[in-house]
């Protein structure tokens, strides 16, 4: 058993309390964890989907630019905060597992603690929804 | 691996005919290596008594603390080998953003807190920031982590040889969390505590007064018994006790805790309440549990 750092274990006590949807990432960008709130918008609780790679996560659930392209994972708020340590923040269309897109502001930030990165959290904000099903 | 406790009491002391039997100095664990080799986990008000019955020895010696709330740093400046030139002491310690290790005990051992600075300690003094990796201190494989409690604060594993003991004195990991029910490696501290010979834990709170407590980084006795059925440890120890609570209060805490412990399916002896002046000598793990001496 490796023991996950006390900063993701608080992080995700946090977002367990929270009703926005929120993911959490490991320094190694290995989706650890999202909220109810998230299983909610992605049609799809955390515990029936577990831990994803960091080349898998980015496409699972889109996402998608305006005119409908998938963003390049690279782009993504969650990626850019745990690779380069910076706050990052996008707005986005995501597909729940029903096919419903959601339109989304992302904001992530870098979890840094005195010994490095420990990864990042990224908070959804639903802004509405391409086919009404917005929360 | 030999264990004293010169500390058990959480927040000040208490000292009176109140506390006698459990003890009102706070938190200080003296450690045995099997080498001879000395180790003081936390510096409350309990190191001075270790320090007088260092005498002259050893030459070289290492402090690990926790955090540096006052309960657990208090009695630094009242330990004598640090006032002896032919002392060697490393201090290790949390790392903060915000100042050295140096600095933040610095804050306690100054003007006016203090009539010593650090600068004028006759000893061998050094600070050191815990690294994330493991490091050996004589024959002891030592290993540091940050646990669920206010501020920077660590929990401690010690390996020495297949003895191993856990240090986890303030600790909340059942804030924001059901730790029954939690995957093991997103419970604070559990990988410190896993499979110890002895573990020494907090158990500050009954179960009625922890509901008024929440968030002050320091356990129940449910949450305690929980912590130490998820980490089997051989044998555990509830330390940090409640500056109120009397040494009839400690007993009546200490008989639910073997109660709780036994319901879980805990082994007989498993479970009990850290004393000032109890003595442990650590077995391999294979062996008994921790035999009080």
């Amino acid at each position: 058993m490796t023991q996950k750092p006390l900063e993701l274990i608080l992080a995700r006590n946090l977002m367990s309390a929270l009703s926005t949807p929120a993911f959490l990432v490991d320094e190694g960008g290995v989706l650890v964890f999202y909220n109810e709130a998230a299983g909610m918008l992605l049609g799809k609780r955390f515990e029936e989907l577990g831990t994803v790679g960091p080349d898998e996560w980015g496409s699972l659930f889109g996402p998608f630019d305006e005119s409908g392209e998938p963003i390049p994972y690279d782009e993504l708020p969650l990626v850019v905060a745990v690779r380069n340590g910076r706050p990052a923040h996008a707005d986005f269309e995501i597909s729940s597992v029903d096919g419903a897109r959601h339109r989304v502001e992302a904001s992530a930030f870098p979890i840094l603690t005195a010994h490095g990165s420990r990864g990042a959290i990224a908070v959804f904000w639903p802004a509405g929804s391409s086919n009404g099903a917005g929360r | 691996m030999k264990v004293k406790l010169w500390g058990t009491r959480g927040s000040i002391p208490s000292p009176g005919p109140e506390t006698i039997r459990y003890g009102g100095n706070t938190s200080c664990v003296g450690v045995t290596l099997s080498d001879g080799s000395m180790l003081a986990l936390d510096a409350g008000t309990g190191i001075r008594n270790l320090g007088l019955a260092l005498a002259a020895e050893p030459a070289r010696l290492h402090i690990l603390l926790t955090h540096l709330h006052l309960d657990h740093i208090q009695g630094l400046v009242f330990f004598a080998p640090a006032f002896r030139a032919q002392t060697e002491i490393v201090i290790w310690g949390p790392a903060s953003p915000e100042a050295s290790l140096r600095d933040r005990i610095a804050r306690y051992i100054s003007a006016p807190l203090s009539p010593v600075e650090v600068r004028e300690l006759p000893c061998d003094v050094s600070f050191r920031h815990c690294p994330e990796a493991e490091w050996e201190i004589g024959p002891a494989r030592i290993r540091a982590a940050s646990v669920a409690h206010r501020g920077p604060t660590l929990g401690y594993r010690i390996d020495d040889g297949d003895s191993s003991l856990a240090y986890i004195p303030d600790h909340e990991p059942a804030l924001g969390a059901d730790i029954d029910a939690l995957e093991e490696d997103w419970i604070s501290g559990l990988g410190l505590a896993r499979n110890a010979s002895l573990l020494i834990h907090d158990g500050q709170y009954t179960d009625e007064e922890y509901p008024d407590h929440i968030g002050w980084g320091h356990s129940s006795l449910s949450h305690a018994v929980s912590f130490a059925r998820r980490a089997s440890a051989d044998r555990t120890l509830l330390f940090h006790h409640d500056p109120m609570h009397t040494d009839a209060q400690l007993d009546a805490l200490g008989l639910a805790a073997r109660e709780r412990w036994m319901q879980a399916g805990g082994a007989e002896g498993g479970m009990e309440l850290a004393a000032e002046g109890a003595e442990y000598e650590l077995p391999a793990r294979a062996a008994s549990a921790a035999s009080a001496t």
